[in-house]
Formats: structure tokens, sequence, C-alpha cells
């Protein structure tokens, strides 16, 4: 036994030794000497509680240091919510990448001193009925072919209900398929309101529409139970297990056995689910109603594609979508938002509310609410936020995240999965997570507003954009110009295609013998220093960068070129159809032309989807970086896509670990040798062989400090990652050339307090002055930062009497003045009024109200 | 029990002086029947996980509806192909589709691909996976799981082996005492291994980490890690501290209660008694009269536990954080990756049935009432 005893013991040590990591270098952390290169060319929703007041970041009296705030975050996995809450609580973990929706969690955070939340609002619920029928294949009656059926529906549900007993506070109700925290509900706030009061919670109502409708299908009544053809109309609901949809399930069937149906409650995951509600034909039956949620990880600026997407057979090519019917006007006028067919904001706001009435008679969806989700972090340490995607959805966390303000510290950054999967900048990891993290190791020409969605310029000074007249195309900052012209030409000497063989862009003019124009030309000028921009490995930016980035564009899905693959090609297709070519009209600074029929809502919008900073789908990618990828990739010893490395049956392309980095090793060493420039004939333009050469050996020993070829330009760079124990850190990059404030207005939301003050009683037939103050932690709120203040008036009956604007004062004052004719128009009793503020700094509109009797 | 398909040679002695040929030839057949038994097990064990898994070829029904789920939210959340038209928008989704179906080989019949998993998994050629990927980067379901074992042997091995020593300690310490006040406290206890591992885990995470703040939430080792070995082991043994303890206290009752009762059977057996009539020390009688006799069923639980080490521990490791192969069988299952679940189900069912084939060799070796390969009775 001792024996035994002693073998046991060895074989612990033996695993301890085992798991425990070969001893490395420590590495600097400063990024390694650079080798001399020479120089490259609601219902209202209800007021929702504000984000727990966190003590904000007290300015320093020292200038803000340069690059991020903090010297290292430290990033580890931990997929349970409860317990990362308590971590934070304890100090184990400063953020948590999760945007947690558990109301009990929320009730025992707001009683925490130690831990503090943000908001996010990007999730939805919602009920999706089966349109098919009025029976199924197999003669069963289906009451939700009925578009007035599925109205009614509205009314039977208590959304309120909904939010504050099965979410418990975490959500707020939604009656249209408009999010609203986002823009365009801000822009339609007045007719969304009148929805909510229309749709508002009344079973009676609900009861008479569908009562009537069943008998008009040939059922009947018989002991309370709906009857067709002598057997019981049974309601198939897919109930998702996974979260708070369970209980809207129960809920929804409860209420629909009140009013005489039987329910069959089928409780399912996501992935039982999938073939029932999506993609099984509706007219099978096997299901009447599932309980659908919708996720959206930005702050979107134009939805008004949802109205086809979600209501039309347009949509999408499942079968579920195949059998939407809509009405005519609905089927237009929702095709023609899709297309952009407005002339003007005006008309589209015009159209928009004509749809939301529509898509509201269609219900094809009935929107429930809209679900908060709680980021939680230490109360000490700050970062910017998405209002959709929450912590993991922010572009500017790594350059806002600081503890107290103060420079320095070490973050502990909690997530659920890291490192999912490989990290490769062209179809490497897109988790979330992963996302999450390196988009720290990147610059980006523009970045997105984490509350509005807009975009501002980040490597770029400036861009102009020139769209073709009549196309609705508006501005907001001032970085972009926006000019309209009758006809955009498209220059001869642009690029507009790509011949893989001779390794060069095919121009307009080689290409076409007729003018080619285009929708919209942008000119992005970049960063006049952007090229004296250090990277990780202590090279500087150059024009190739950009320029493959480009090539890759067309290569990759050309199936001459030798490291063709079949994933990007039907994007590439759409792509296609509306590109129109670039142009480098600078190479330092560096200016881009770049041509298109595609345009947007926003010039903002415009200028980010044309632009071609080297940041690609999945990560910041140099081209000596990625020029390693490509010649593995050309020798099919490594490949950039999943379903690529599936279909050779090689490895997929991992830039920070596994058996990659011996492939990648081996081709820097070739490469640095050879000075290798990959597309010679076109780089060649852009990079000298003295400067491969000098990029390659900072590489060299760039990977020979971190071990791995993640490089980027980003105010962190990565430097280490432990697969095994799935830690990542990050550490400070101390060239990134911004300060540390740059962003630190974003790091927390300027979401406007709201106080409605005025007479209790009001004389029908005189004036009557309400009084709006606006404030943003008690400080009031800039007019020049409020898009607008409206007012509703609710009269006694429950209607929406009456809509207007507030006008300013002062700052965070604003007047709501109702005139003798308008106060005359009100009946006598209670009436309230509820006022709507849009600020321009968060997308999310504020609410407030208060009630007022009106009197003879 | 493999015990069931022995011969057991009565009460006499093995026989003198046995003609090597034929017991060469007697083992030579066992050998080759029971292989081929086992081979057999085998195949029907794997082809049924394979059809488990795949719920009998439904699961080809809900990846590719999956397929288009994840692929119509992608389209829609990219701004970029929000202009084309309609009917080229739906062309555009069904064409990723058919790149992703194609790649998970879902256009061809389930039958052809069972097979393939069934004749890859035998020859131990686990092949890729379809979704997840190794640590380190690899669609290897070799590279996957190789590198998750040693975290999950580290913890199980720890945990199990101690248990399992710990208790047979105790079970022969408390034989000797039966019916004292420990005794007596130990038997009550026995029910609490009952409660499953994690959840004592989830206990002691209260305790230990969130109230005392003495121990760590989970995770394998500090974040950041300490750069030097012997930090890092010191980090390393601080975080196996609970989870280790979870395990320990799942089983460590039930276990001594088992081994006890094991040992006073075999405590009240006549030749004890007559050993203890002979005047033998209690030491002698516990190593040569109860202990031998048990060995047997001692070393089959052993063996059974270390084949249990590999398996790790699906809910505890999630737990825990710990990234082992039970964490990933989780994560395999919730996402559907066939290869990683029928690769994981293949390793232990070769690991088992070696176990149990050489648990027959090794029990004709320590016990001589049990012969290899049948004899036919005097």
């Amino acid at each position: 036994m001792k024996k035994v005893t002693f073998v046991f013991v060895l074989l612990i040590i033996a695993l301890l030794i085992a798991c425990a990591p070969t001893p490395t270098p420590v590495p600097p952390t400063k990024a390694p000497e650079p080798t001399k290169a020479p120089v490259a060319p609601t219902s209202a929703p209800q007021p929702t509680a504000a984000p727990k007041p966190t003590e904000a970041p007290k300015p320093t009296t020292a200038p803000a240091p340069k690059g991020a705030w903090v010297d290292e975050v430290v990033f580890f996995e931990e997929p349970d919510s409860n317990k990362a809450v308590s971590m934070i609580e304890a100090g184990d973990m400063h953020l948590f990448g999760f945007g947690i929706s558990d109301g009990k969690i929320y009730a025992k955070l707001k009683d925490s001193k130690n831990a503090a939340y943000d908001f996010s609002y990007g999730s939805t619920s919602e009920l999706t009925f089966n349109p098919a029928g009025p029976t199924f294949k197999d003669g069963r009656l289906n009451p939700f072919s009925v578009p007035a059926i599925r109205e009614a529906m509205n009314m039977l549900v208590d959304r309120n209900y909904i939010a504050k007993e099965i979410y418990l506070g975490m959500a707020m109700p939604m009656y249209t398929v408009i999010n609203p925290v986002f823009p365009d509900y801000a822009k339609t706030a007045d007719v969304g309101r009148a929805i909510e009061i229309k749709y508002a919670y009344d079973v009676k109502k609900a009861k008479e529409v569908i009562d009537a409708e069943m008998k008009k299908l040939g059922a009947e009544l018989v002991s309370n139970v709906w009857n067709y053809k002598g057997a019981p109309v049974n309601i198939i609901l897919i109930i998702r297990t996974e979260d708070e949809r369970r209980l809207i399930g129960d809920y929804v069937a409860k209420q629909l056995e009140d009013i005489g149906f039987k329910a069959d409650r089928q409780y399912k995951t996501a992935a039982e689910a999938t073939p029932l509600w999506m993609t099984g034909d509706p007219a099978e039956g096997k299901m009447h109603v599932y309980t659908g949620g919708w996720i959206s990880t930005v702050v979107s600026r134009d939805l008004a594609n949802n109205f086809t997407y979600y209501y039309t057979a347009r949509g999408r090519s499942d079968a579920l979508w195949q059998g939407y019917k809509v009405s005519p006007e609905f089927d237009k006028i929702s095709e023609r938002l899709t297309r952009r067919d407005y002339k003007d904001v005006a008309e589209r706001t015009q159209m928009f509310a004509e749809a939301m009435n529509l898509s509201m008679k269609d219900s094809a969806r009935v929107w429930l609410v809209n679900r908060q989700s709680l980021n939680v972090h230490r109360p000490e340490v700050k970062a910017a936020v998405d209002l959709a995607g929450g912590t993991s959805g922010s572009w500017l966390w790594p350059n806002t995240i600081n503890i107290g303000g103060k420079p320095g510290g070490t973050v502990r950054f909690g997530a659920p999965s890291i490192l999912s999967t490989v990290w490769n900048p062209i179809g490497g990891s897109n988790w979330i997570y992963d996302s999450m993290i390196f988009r720290a190791t990147g610059g980006l020409a523009t970045v997105s507003d984490p509350y509005t969605g807009l975009y501002w310029p980040y490597r770029m000074d400036k861009a102009d954009v020139t769209v073709k007249q009549g196309l609705p195309v508006g501005k907001s900052l001032d970085w972009v110009t926006l000019n309209f012209a009758p006809t955009i030409e498209v220059p001869k000497d642009v690029w507009i295609d790509w011949n893989p063989e001779k390794q060069q862009f095919i121009t307009v003019g080689e290409k076409y013998t007729q003018t080619l124009t285009a929708n919209t030309k942008t000119v992005m000028t970049y960063n006049k220093d952007l090229f004296k921009n250090k990277t990780h490995d202590g090279n500087t930016l150059s024009a190739a960068d950009f320029v493959l980035g480009m090539i890759l564009t067309f290569d990759r899905p050309n199936d001459k070129s030798a490291i063709f693959d079949e994933a990007p090609v039907p994007a590439f297709k759409s792509f296609l159809t509306n590109f129109r070519g670039w142009k480098i009209v600078s190479k330092d600074p560096l200016v881009i032309e770049a041509y298109s029929d595609t345009f947007y809502p926003d010039a903002e919008e415009i200028v980010r989807n044309r632009d071609v900073y080297p940041y690609y789908a999945q990560g910041i990618g140099l081209w000596h970086t990625m020029s390693l990828g490509v010649q593995a990739e050309a020798a099919k010893e490594l490949v950039f896509t999943s379903a690529k490395a599936t279909k050779l049956k090689v490895e997929q392309t991992n830039y920070i670990g596994g058996p990659s980095l011996k492939v990648l090793e081996k081709y820097l060493a070739s490469s640095t040798d050879k000075s290798y420039i990959p597309y010679a004939p076109t780089m060649g333009q852009f990079v000298t062989a003295a400067e491969a050469k000098a990029r390659y050996e900072n590489l060299g020993k760039f990977y020979k400090d971190r071990g791995h070829f993640w490089v980027g330009d980003g105010p962190f760079y990565l430097h280490q990652v432990r697969s095994t124990e799935k830690i990542i850190t990050l550490r400070k990059f101390a060239d990134f050339p911004d300060p540390a404030d740059r962003w630190l207005r974003f790091a927390e939301p300027q979401i406007p307090a709201v106080a409605v003050s005025g007479p209790s009683r009001v004389t029908v037939g005189q004036v009557a002055d309400f009084s709006v103050k606006v404030t943003f932690k008690n400080q009031p709120y800039a007019t020049k930062d409020l898009d607008f203040v409206k007012f509703l008036i609710i009269d006694a009956t429950g209607n929406l009497a009456l809509t207007a604007n507030a006008k300013a004062t002062k700052d965070g004052e604003w007047a709501a003045s109702l005139t003798a004719d308008q106060t005359n128009k009100l009946a006598a009793g209670s009436n309230r009024i509820e006022v709507i503020v849009v600020s321009k700094l968060v997308a999310k509109p504020t609410f407030e109200s208060m009630s007022f009797v009106t009197i003879k | 029990m493999a015990s069931g398909v022995l011969t057991e040679k009565a009460l006499s002695r093995p026989k003198i002086g046995i003609r090597i040929p034929d017991t060469l030839a007697r083992i030579g057949k066992y050998v080759l029947y029971r292989s081929v038994a086992l081979f057999v097990t085998v195949v029907i064990g794997v082809y049924l996980t394979v059809l488990i898994v795949n719920m009998g070829g439904y699961l080809d029904t809900i990846r590719i509806a999956q397929i288009r789920e994840q692929v119509g939210a992608g389209v829609l959340g990219d701004p970029t192909l929000q202009t084309l038209p309609p009917s080229e928008l739906r062309k555009h989704i069904d064409e990723l589709v058919v790149l992703e179906v194609q790649r998970l080989r879902l256009d061809q019949p389930f039958f052809v691909r069972s097979v393939d998993y069934l004749v890859d998994a035998l020859t131990l050629n686990l092949g890729r996976a379809e979704i997840m990927t190794s640590n380190s980067g690899s669609k290897q379901v070799r590279l996957i799981l190789l590198e998750r074992i040693p975290a999950t042997l580290l913890l199980s091995a720890s945990a199990n082996l101690s248990l399992f020593f710990g208790a047979i300690f105790v079970a022969l310490f408390l034989s000797r005492r039966y019916g004292s006040w420990l005794d007596r406290i130990v038997i009550a206890m026995a029910p609490s291994s009952t409660v499953p591992a994690w959840f004592y885990g989830i206990f002691l995470i209260l305790i230990f980490a969130s109230l005392l703040h003495i121990l760590p939430f989970g995770g394998m080792v500090a974040a950041p890690p300490p750069e030097s070995t012997f930090d890092y082991t010191l980090s390393l043994l601080k975080h196996m501290i609970l989870p280790v303890s979870a395990i320990i206290l799942h089983g460590i009752f039930v276990s001594i209660y088992q081994w006890r009762t094991f040992f006073l059977i075999y405590s009240s057996e006549d030749y004890v008694d007559m050993a203890k009539a002979k005047g033998l020390t209690a030491r002698t009688i516990e190593r040569r009269y109860i202990l031998r006799p048990t060995l047997p069923p001692i070393v089959t639980s052993f063996a059974f536990t270390l084949i249990y080490l590999w398996q790790g521990a699906i809910i505890l490791e999630t737990v825990f954080a710990w990234p082992g192969v039970g964490r990933l069988l989780y994560q395999a299952i919730s996402i559907f990756d066939v290869p990683v679940i029928v690769g994981n189900v293949v390793l232990i069912a070769y690991l088992l049935v070696t176990t149990v084939f050489l648990l027959d060799i090794i029990y004709a070796l320590l016990d001589p009432r049990v012969k290899v390969g049948g004899e036919r009775r005097a």
C-alpha cells in the first residue's frame, strides 16, 4: 500500500509539472525596439430606473497620459453570472463582459456597495405566429391565419406584467418592431405612443375581436371551449426554455385558455425549436405560436428594413417567411422603405409612421418587451458601454477603461467564454467575447458612438461625401461634408477589378468603354501623421497595409487565385453589384476616393462603409503579418476560413497559437531572407524590398518576445495567451499616439433626467404652461445637445389628443405650452402630459409625465 | 463485472505441473474470444453513441435549421448587404447556407456519415471537429482532447485517488473500531454522498471565496498567471483546493461506508478467527487475511477509478471554470459537435475494454482460485 501511495504522489507531482508552464523569459513591457526602416509610402417605455449612479472618475489634475489609462487588462473565463457578480463584489473581477438579464441579480445589485452597473438594451422578446391557413394540411384550424386575431393578441397580453413580474423589472414594454432605444423610435415616438395607447392591455376588447373572427371561421364555443368541426381548437405553443421566455409562454398559454382555447405547451431549446418554427412547413401546423427573441449588438440608426424582414416573404427564404401574406399597402411601403425610396427625412418619417400602424394590423409578430441587460463592474472602474451591445459590443472600451480616473493599474475582465476558436483577421473568431478583446489591439478609421451609433473619426481627418441628387442622405457631424451632384462619373483610372494572374488592379478605363457612374463618391483623408504611428512590433503603418486589404477583397473570391476560397464568394458578388471603384489620390498623407452605388441615410455611415483601414472582419491585419498567412494558404498548409480548412483537411490559420505558429514562423524566415513582397506587381508600388525586410525583422523580434503573430496598432498589445487556462493578457502600448482622455466623454452615457411641472388644474379654454427640466447629474442639459423635446396630451378618454414640440427657454429648461384653442378641445377630467426628450448624445429617449385635471 | 466470465476453480488449489502448450493454447483462445467480444461491444457502443448523438439522423434537420437561422441573422446584421434587392439577399443567404451544409457534409445521407464516424472512431482517427477548436486553435479532435486531458487528470486524479486511498485507510481503521462513535458518525454521514460534488462546490465557493475570501472562485490559475514555475504551481494548487475538496466531500463517506462493510465481512471469516486464535498480530491478520483476499475487488475498483479520471466532471468543471474534458464534453453536447462527443466516448470505450481485459489477467495473478480461459472440471 505504501508503494501505491508513493506512486500516487509521484503521479500528482508529474501532473503538476506537466501542467505548469514552460518557463519563458519575461518579456519587456515595452514593444521591441524597431529596426530602423525607411519610411514607406414604447409604451412609452415606462420611465426606467436610471442606471445606478456610480462614482464618476475624478478628473486628475495632471494631464491625461498618452495611450490607454490602465497598464494591463487580463481576461479570463467565468461562465456563471451569479459567480461573476460575487467576484466583482469581492474585488476578484473588475468587469464582466456579459449582459446579465436576471432580475434577481438586479435586485441584489441595487443594494450593493461594491458593484455598479450600466444598462444596455439590445434584446427583444416577441410572439411569432404561424400565418398558414385558415386550416392546416390535416384540417386543423389555425386562428392566427387571420390578421385581426393576431392584432387582437396585442391586447390579450399584458406587457407591463411581463416586464415587471416575469423579467422582474429588467425589461420595458415594446409594441412595435422598432426598438424603443434606437434613434428611429425617437423620431417617431409620438406615433409609437399612440400605438401603445391603442393596443394597451384589454382582455375584453381582445376577446370580442377574437370571438367574432372565430365565428366567421366556423368555430363554435362549446362549454367555453372553441371547437372546430367537432374538435377543440388546440393551440401549439413552442416555448423556449433557456430564459424568461418559458414563463412568457406559460403566461400566453393561460391567456389563450382563459378565452376558450386549448393550449399545448411544448417546451423546446433553441436547437429543437428552430426546425418547428422557422424551417418547418407552416402548413403542417407544428406550431401556432413561438416565443421568439432577437438580439442587436450595435445601435442601428436605420431600422427601415425591419418591416420587410420581420413581416414579408421577402425578409427571408425560410419556410415560415414564405407563408407571410401582407396587405398590398404594407407590402409596398415596407418595400419602399427597404429600397430607401423616399425623397427626404420628413417623407421617411411619415412612411415609417404608416408602416408602424400597418405592422400592427398585420401582427405576424406581437412584440412584447425590450430587455435590459446589466453590464456589471466595480464602482471605481469605468468603460464605454454600447447602448445595444453592452460592454462586449463597445468599440471604445479599450480607449475609455480606467480605474478611478487615474492612470495605471490592472483590470481583471471576466467573460463567459474566450479563445473560442482561432484568431485571424479574415476568418478567425467572430465570437463577441473574442472580438471584444482583439478590438483593443487595432486602430480604426472611424468608430461607432456607443450611445447613438453615429461614426466619429478616429484615424481620419475628414471625409467629403458627394451623393447623387435626390437620394435621402443627411449628415450630423462636422468632420463630414456632404454635397449633392446631378451625376457622379467614375474616373477612368479608378481601380474596379483585379487580375489575379498579373496581380494587378484593372481600371475603369480598361474594363469599360462607356462612362461609369455611381450614386456616391467619398473622399477620405486619413490623419496627416498616420504613417508615423507605430505598430506593436515597432514598425510604422503604411499605404501598403491599406492596399493589401483591397487586393484580398478581390483575390480570395477569384477562382484563378492561388488562395481562392468559396466562402467569401457570395458576399463578394453582393459587393460587386454596388462597387464602383477605389482610387489612391495621395500616398502620404493618405487620401482615398471610393465610388459606390450603396448609400445610407447618414453620410457618416457611408464613409464608414467605404473606409479601407486594415481592420478586417475579425481584427487588425498589417500587410507583413497577412503576407505570412497568404503564403501559407497558397501552399495549402494553413487557410484563413473554417469552411476551406474543413474541405482541405488542413489547419485554420491562427496567429496566436497552436500548430499554425510553426508554419507562420517558417514563412517569416523565408520572407525575411527574400524581403518578400506579396502581390509584388501592385504592392511593389507601395513598399520597397528594404522596407519589407525591416518589417519582417521587427516581426521576428516581436514573435521571439511574445510568441505570437497578432500585431496591431491599438491602445493595447497582446502580451500573453494562455490557451489552456483561458487567460489573455493585454498590455498598454507605450507608443499609442492618442491622449487617454480623447474618448473619455463616452465613458458614461449622458441619459437625460427629466422632470415635468405645471398646473394640476387647467381650465378648458385657457392657456396652460408646463415646465420641463432636463438635466444630467443635476446639471442643465445643453440645448445644443438635445435633438428635440416633444410633449403629448393624453385626454380623459385615454386617447392621444395632441402632439407638439416644447421650446427651449435656456439650457436645461423647456416650455410645453397649451394654447387656449388646444385646451378647449380637452374634455373635463383627468389628463396626462407626457414628455419625450431625445438627446443627440444618447439614442434612448427619456419619458416623463404628469397628470392634470381639466375643468370647465 | 469481469469476474462473471471467469471460471472459478471451486475450492481446490491450482494444479501443479500444467502442460505448457495446453495452457498457452487455452490462454490464446481465451484472449482471442475475449478480444472479439470486447471489440464487438465497442463497435455496438460507439455506433449507438453515433446514433444517439445524431438523434438517429434528426440532428441533420436541426443543424440545417440552425445554419439557416444563423446565416439569416448574420446577413441581417450586415449593413453592407441591406441595400441588395430582397431576391438577391435571399439568394445570398441560400448560397451561404449551401456552403455551410456542404462543409458539414449534411448534404450526404446520414447513414453514410454514421458509418464514416464509426470507422474513424474504431481506427482512432478521431477526425476534425465540426465547430469546436482546441485551445490552441486546431480542429483535430485528438488535439482538442489531448489539451484538456492533463487538466482533468490533475483535478480528477488528485481528488479521486485521494478519495480512493483515504477511504480504504479510514475504512480499515473503522472496521477495527466497529460501533465506535467515529464509526457511527461516518455511517450517519454516508447519505450525504447523494449530494453531487458540484453542489458542495457551490457551497465551498460561497464560504471560502465569497465570504472569507481566502480561496479563489475558480479557474485553473490566477489571472494573470504567475511567470515562474514555482509560483505557477502554488497558484495551481491553491485553485485545486476547492474542487478537489468538493469531490472528496461528495464521495468520502459513502466510500468509507462501503469499504468498511466490505472489510467487516472479510474480518468475520473463519480463517480470520483462526488467525486470531493462533495469536497473530492485528497488523499481520489485516495484511494477510483481510487485505489480500479483498485485493481483486479493490483492484477492480481502482481500475475503474482510473478510467473515471479521464472523463472529467461535467458540472463540477463548469462550476469551477476548470478547463477539463468534462467541460469540453458539456460544450460539445450543447452545440452538437458530434466528432468531439464520439471522440470522447471512443477514448473512454477503449480505456474501458482494455481495463476489463487486463483485469481478467490481473485477477488470475492475484487470486489463485481464478483461472483465465476456463478449464474442464476434473
